[in-house]
């Protein structure tokens, strides 16, 4: 079933199409990357389904209803900028202020705080807080109503690499629990380790959803051959319709022919293989290729 | 609309704008109130009439001039700082009601306004009558006109920060709403006012200062001595209508924006 739904979404900032005809579907208890390059439209998408940026036309909707219109926003946890907080309130305070406003009780914030790992932090004001901490408080706000629907954009922006463990460790341990989450990063490799399923977006255009492993095999394989007489085998490869691309070390990765074409075709050569296996795309190879095949540069 | 309003008094609470604004207020008013009663009577440039008579009294029970204006740039930080300092994402992620949000803040501005006026006449009216008392003056106003003057600047106040409350909504920018503020006191009104008498009472700045006994107010915008003022429920309806109109402007225009 599905929690999140995007529907035919279009937002236009004057001449500008920010979010273009975009429809994605984000299932019950699923950890979804929401990935694109800087500039995809992955904010605004998000912003629209919490009901901060109005759609030109289409639909944004949480268990089938706009944000706005939910009995109970308190289930939806959203992170959407760590710079969010009056700098002269302190950490507690401004989740008092949060409560206040929701109407969650605050008994909540011990219990969010100590989950964010910002317990000592409590008297801090928030204009003393590094990137990291603001992140983390971000995400302290949005977990004060135990939320069964979690909206993350880029939430491990400012963390250090012990912060980005540990945010892996909590969207996991979040999964685990059968909560919905939904998070925007342009961290491929964490996207990787923490999703199961991923919707990436260009240009505001839907480029690819679905499961993770759906996303590099779609994106294909490569064949990684080492050979002395590299020079010779390329060539032969080349004539017979493959990709080749030379690496260091007498090697050479191929796309267009599996391992059995590549042997074959030394073997009756007579050129001497050393080495040849199959290397899987990762998912930044994937992405990579996915937008540079809609035609955006680099 | 209770647990935004809880939020919104929160808010005021937890950071030292109000308190800060509030705290230079009434220092500010402690001086003008100081000065003009050490100078009353004398023949020094801008000095108030001796304390001895009632409009030396009342000029200097009335230093609230600087307290009003501080009440309307408070009711306007309450609104411009929440996108000063983004916090509008969250606020809005816990009430998609932004006219909501804005009534509450209006009424909240209003509470913060009006304590801000009630701290600022005490001051004056404690240091105004101290010196009087000190000199050996008779009570030159009744005891209803100094509690009017007291209730007019507190109620002033308020509503002029409901008002800015209205304009930082309408003006997103915190410095430019300030300066508005400013530019509104000092120019408009003085301009208009001066010109044209008979729509002074009617102008924001200048209502509430008639309600607070203000007319010189102490190098704040002077009254000019012809106009009228409107009785003291009148004065506050103007406030209220501005606070309103204001209010409705900024919720049909630039509350509906885009939050990005």
């Amino acid at each position: 079933m599905a929690v999140i739904e995007v529907r035919q979404l279009t937002k236009r900032f004057g001449a500008v199409t920010a979010v273009d005809r975009l429809s994605f579907q984000v299932a019950a208890g699923t950890v979804t990357g929401f990935l694109g390059p800087n500039g995809a439209g992955k904010t605004t998408t998000l912003r629209m389904l919490l009901g901060l940026v109005r759609p030109a036309s289409g639909q944004a909707i949480i268990r089938g209803q706009r944000y706005a219109d939910l009995a109970d926003r308190r289930k939806v946890g959203a992170v959407l900028e760590a710079s969010g907080l009056h700098p002269g309130r302190t950490v507690r305070d401004h989740l008092r202020v949060r409560c206040a406003a929701a109407g969650i009780a605050r008994p909540r914030i011990d219990a969010v705080l100590e989950a964010t790992g910002l317990g000592g932090l409590a008297g801090r004001r928030a204009g003393s807080l590094s990137l990291g901490e603001r992140q983390r408080l971000g995400l302290a706000a949005a977990l004060l109503g135990d939320p069964e629907v979690l909206i993350l954009d880029e939430p491990g922006n400012g963390l250090d690499p012990a912060g980005v463990a540990w945010l892996r460790g909590l969207l996991r341990g979040l999964a685990g629990e059968g909560r919905t989450v939904l998070v925007s990063s342009h961290l491929l490799a964490e996207v990787a380790q923490t999703s199961s399923q991923v919707i990436v977006i260009d240009r505001g255009r839907l480029i690819f959803s679905g499961p993770v492993s759906q996303l590099t095999a779609a994106t294909g394989q490569a064949v990684v051959v080492r050979t002395p007489r590299a020079a010779e085998l390329s060539a032969a490869l080349a004539a017979s319709g493959a990709a080749v691309r030379e690496l260091a070390g007498d090697r050479l990765e191929i796309t267009g022919a599996g391992t059995e074409q590549v042997a074959t075709l030394a073997a009756a050569r007579g050129l001497p293989v050393f080495e040849i296996s199959e290397q899987a795309a990762s998912l930044e190879d994937a992405f990579l290729t996915l937008t540079a095949t809609q035609g955006r540069p680099g | 609309m209770n647990r935004q309003l809880h939020a919104e008094f929160l808010k005021l609470r937890t950071t030292r704008t109000a308190i800060g604004l509030a705290g230079l207020a009434v220092a500010v008013t402690a001086l003008i109130a100081t000065l003009e009663s050490a100078t009353a009577g004398t023949r020094q440039a801008m000095a108030i009439p001796s304390l001895a008579t009632s409009a030396g009294l009342r000029d200097a029970l009335a230093s609230t001039g600087f307290a009003l204006i501080a009440a309307a740039v408070l009711g306007t930080m309450i609104t411009s700082g929440e996108f000063r300092h983004k916090t509008a994402t969250g606020t809005y992620l816990d009430q998609p009601g932004r006219g909501r949000v804005l009534a509450a803040k209006a009424i909240a501005a209003a509470v913060a306004g009006a304590l801000l006026g009630l701290a600022a006449a005490a001051t004056a009216t404690a240091i105004g009558l101290g010196f009087a008392a000190a000199r050996g003056y008779p009570l030159t106003l009744p005891a209803a006109t100094i509690a009017r003057y007291g209730a007019g600047a507190t109620i002033g106040a308020g509503l002029l920060a409901a008002a800015g409350a209205g304009a930082g909504s309408l003006i997103r920018h915190q410095a430019a709403v300030i300066i508005a503020v400013f530019a509104w006191a000092f120019a408009v009104e003085l301009i208009v006012g001066g010109t044209a008498t008979a729509v002074a009472p009617y102008l924001p700045y200048t209502a509430a200062a008639m309600m607070a006994g203000v007319t010189s107010g102490g190098g704040m915008p002077p009254i000019p001595s012809a106009v009228i003022p409107l009785a003291p429920p009148g004065g506050a309806g103007v406030l209220a209508g501005a606070a309103v109109l204001l209010a409705a402007v900024a919720a049909a225009t630039t509350v509906r924006r885009d939050i990005t």
